[in-house]
């Protein structure tokens, strides 16, 4: 039977899909019997979603400066 | 991004692109930072979306926009080390604290937790990051972040890249990169576990 610490070290490859399917059935055992574990699962889970979104949006001033980056090198080129 | 966007796109709606870069800005900048170094990045992130402006066309949107836009940042970032006589060795990337595994401690010698995650109050990813003193949290320890777990997390969880991909892009191998990435989530886990207990970092 897999320790927490265990679960804890294999979620990651749990959530990114990359277990075998024993090794998912050995997880899934345990964390049928142990909430802390399941809880542990499920909030890794949201965590990971939302770090794409921990970058907070340019501001107008940099998004401008790309795009003039962008059409001064246009115009340069065409 | 839908198959409308897309489409707009690759038309040329330039009042789409600046918002697409204004979404992705900051996470390409963050990514150009370990290879080429702060005062550069802008630089490269700068040529890369002049890059990406020019082959929008070639973007078929099998991937995610941000893989296919962090991958024209690392190309950019190479060429720049190539020019400036540079090699990428990411063994030296050890700048920053290395406390190991940050939930370690939370487990008993027989592996049980001793000190169990908190129920947070949050269940969706939006909820998490909409609390902006959690999200300033979150940016800090990030800032402080070893570089190679730094790197690993940005190209894996906000990049997209394959696992495959990261090892051949840092050539790193898949246990030194599995434990970078489980080390960096472990950070990020544990602060807004500690915040969700006591509100504050």
């Amino acid at each position: 039977m897999l320790k927490c610490r265990e679960i804890v070290s294999n979620a990651d490859q749990l959530l990114d899909q990359e277990m075998s399917r024993r090794q998912r059935l050995g997880m899934k055992m345990h964390l049928l019997m142990c909430r802390h574990c399941r809880r542990y699962v499920r909030q890794f889970s949201v965590l990971l979603r939302a770090v794409p979104f921990m970058h907070s949006e340019a501001s107008d001033a940099e998004v401008s400066q790309v795009m003039e980056h962008i059409h001064k090198h246009d115009t340069r080129e065409s | 991004m839908d198959s409308d966007q897309l489409r707009r796109l690759k038309a040329g709606d330039q009042a789409l692109f600046a918002e697409t870069v204004r979404l992705h800005h900051r996470a390409l900048i963050a990514l150009a930072v370990p290879i080429v170094g702060r005062s550069e990045a802008e630089e490269v992130v700068q040529n890369a979306w002049f890059k990406a402006h020019q082959a929008i066309d070639r973007f078929e949107g099998r991937a995610n926009i941000r893989t296919w836009l962090s991958r024209i940042v690392i190309n950019e970032a190479k060429m720049q080390l190539r020019q400036r006589g540079r090699e990428l060795l990411f063994s030296d990337w050890q700048s920053g604290e290395d406390a190991g595994d940050a939930l370690a401690e939370r487990f008993n010698g027989s592996g049980s937790w001793q000190s169990p995650p908190v129920q947070w109050e949050t269940d969706t990813p939006e909820s998490l990051l909409m609390r902006q003193d959690l999200a300033d949290c979150l940016e800090q320890l990030l800032d402080g972040m070893p570089i190679n777990q730094r790197t690993v997390l940005e190209l894996r969880d906000s990049s997209g890249f394959s696992f495959e991909d990261i090892c051949n892009e840092l050539t790193l191998s898949a246990s030194n990169a599995r434990v970078l990435l489980h080390r960096a989530r472990s950070q990020l886990f544990q602060l807004v576990d500690h915040y969700e207990e006591t509100g504050q970092c």
